[in-house]
């Protein structure tokens, strides 16, 4: 064989020519970090000048906001609240995921199916989740099922669009690759139609969470009596500008938690193999 | 390793553009013996692959009786027996290294677990992969990938190995290189072979026999057996001329 030959085209002809080449690609974590951190001291230190220039009622400041979170934890009210929201995120964005792909996968396989339901899912991404919001809350009551609903409702159009895309982008040719192989079909589905899906099912989920956060404190603003964004509201009509600060911090680290813990090592895990991919 | 026997194929097509139906094979009658190595020789669109895909059972639906070693291809359950397929593109699975890539097919033909990494080591190494079992797909270049997706199609030890333009994808070069390979492989384990390809020169320098088909609908219009003895070279004078009077069958401009 020309192997010699042969190994020097591994380096000119990629089928990803955008990739780094992997030397590269450990350098640069640290680097990536290290601006990271420091762009987070900048905006730190921004944030106690403008803290100084309008004064701790207007914009309190890193420290008042922390011991305002500190007094939120010790007295329990964070943990209860907390608790609700997650409890109400994690239920609704379970069902908007069932849903949507459901939808999605349906769209993505049959023509007809296409056809009569592209524009109905265009249409519910583009309702704002807050009319979502005030019909469920007048048809159901202000109770925590009609808020589940109307989170999920506004969620899984964005969902089923993803696994609709990914669905689509089967490659037919290695399913056939398979079959001709003698693979069954729950091996053609199991190993190569389902790993097809992943990186938009990891899509969906990113997407689902995103407008979840958003919408699942907007809902426990306008109708329910306690969770996060009942209590932003509280902190808001008693002007308390250190507890809406506090309670900001609070979801902006969770999400942080979540993203860095959950999220990234399972994309990393499953995408091991892409080289594209970095965290 | 078996015989292939097809009668009567015919093939039509239905798509929104031929609401009538696009008669892609016309009775086609076509026998392959044990250990045969034959090329489908044709333009594009002759329905050369689609004899490929009836006898791997990809093409469910069609005319006429297709039998592999005795045995009738049934049309529901596909086939009974291993197929080794190359196909234009590698077709490899971009999750799995070159190594999980082949074992996937060994796993999906039912060898026992036992057996995969003897059998992958050892057609690896007959490709010159040895040293690439680990690396995934887009690691390699397109010749590389191309010699993975016939170390798999060896190594499931299939009764007849099908082959739908496996090298046109490549340059010529490599290419070359590539059918030396395959015909060393071929030597050694005698497959019965189906290759298709429209490259004249390709099917006089691999085939026992050339059967050049019609443009649609695809119909048999020549054999010819290729009488040059094995190992062929690429300089003979021979080959150069067998593959003007086959070019001419093809494009027919000589009666046949």
């Amino acid at each position: 064989m020309q192997q010699g030959g042969e190994r020097v085209a591994i380096v000119t002809e990629r089928a990803f020519p955008l990739q780094q080449p992997s030397k590269l690609r450990w350098l640069r974590i640290p680097e990536a970090y290290s601006i990271r951190i420091a762009s987070l001291v900048v905006l730190a230190i921004v944030w106690q000048l403008a803290s100084l220039a309008f004064t701790e009622r207007y914009v309190p400041g890193p420290v008042s906001t922390f011991s305002a979170l500190w007094d939120l934890a010790t007295s329990g009210q964070l943990m209860k609240h907390f608790e609700v929201t997650m409890i109400r995120m994690l239920v609704s964005f379970a069902l908007a995921m069932l849903v949507g792909m459901a939808i999605g996968t349906v769209m993505g396989l049959y023509r007809r199916a296409e056809q009569s339901l592209d524009l109905i899912v265009m249409v519910g991404l583009t309702i704002p989740g807050l009319c979502y919001i005030i019909v469920a809350f007048m048809w159901l009551g202000l109770n925590d099922r009609a808020a589940v609903l109307a989170i999920a409702w506004t969620t899984f159009p964005a969902i089923a669009i993803n696994i609709w895309q990914g669905v689509k982008a089967i490659d037919q040719r290695l399913i056939d690759m398979a079959r001709v192989f003698g693979a069954s079909g729950w091996r053609r589905t199991v190993r190569v139609v389902i790993p097809q899906v992943l990186p938009y099912l990891m899509a969906a989920a990113r997407f689902g969470l995103g407008i979840i956060w958003k919408v699942t404190v907007l809902v426990e603003l306008l109708g329910r009596s306690d969770g996060i964004g009942y209590m932003l509201n509280y902190s808001f009509q008693m002007f308390n500008m250190a507890d809406v600060f506090a309670w900001t911090i609070f979801f902006t680290i969770v999400m942080l938690a979540i993203e860095l813990t959950i999220l990234k090592p399972i994309e990393r895990r499953m995408f091991l193999w892409r080289p594209e991919i970095r965290a | 390793m078996a015989d292939i026997a097809v009668q009567g194929l015919s093939k039509v097509y239905q798509s929104r553009a031929h609401p009538d139906g696009l008669l892609a094979l016309d009775n086609v009658d076509l026998a392959v013996a044990d250990h045969e190595f034959v090329c489908l020789l044709g333009p594009s669109g002759c329905g050369k692959t689609t004899v490929l895909n009836v006898l791997s059972g990809l093409e469910q639906k069609y005319a006429g009786e297709v039998s592999v070693a005795g045995r009738l291809v049934s049309r529901r359950n596909g086939h009974s027996f291993r197929v080794g397929y190359v196909f234009q593109e590698p077709r490899l699975l971009p999750w799995l290294t070159v190594r999980g890539n082949i074992e996937f097919a060994l796993e999906s033909e039912s060898i026992p677990g036992s057996e995969w990494r003897k059998r992958t080591d050892n057609w690896l190494n007959r490709v010159g992969l040895a040293d690439f079992a680990e690396s995934h797909p887009h690691e390699l270049s397109g010749g590389m990938q191309q010699r993975t997706a016939i170390a798999r199609a060896f190594a499931v030890d299939p009764e007849m190995l099908l082959m739908d333009e496996p090298f046109s994808g490549l340059d010529e070069l490599t290419a070359r290189t590539m059918r030396e390979l395959l015909l060393a492989l071929w030597l050694e384990t005698r497959k019965t072979v189906i290759f298709v390809t429209h490259n004249c020169f390709e099917a006089c320098f691999l085939a026992d026999r050339i059967v050049v088909f019609s443009p649609r609908p695809g119909k048999i219009r020549k054999e010819v057996t290729v009488e040059l003895a094995r190992p062929r070279n690429y300089e003979d004078s021979r080959l150069f001329e067998l593959s003007v009077s086959v070019t001419h069958y093809v494009t027919g401009k000589q009666a046949a």
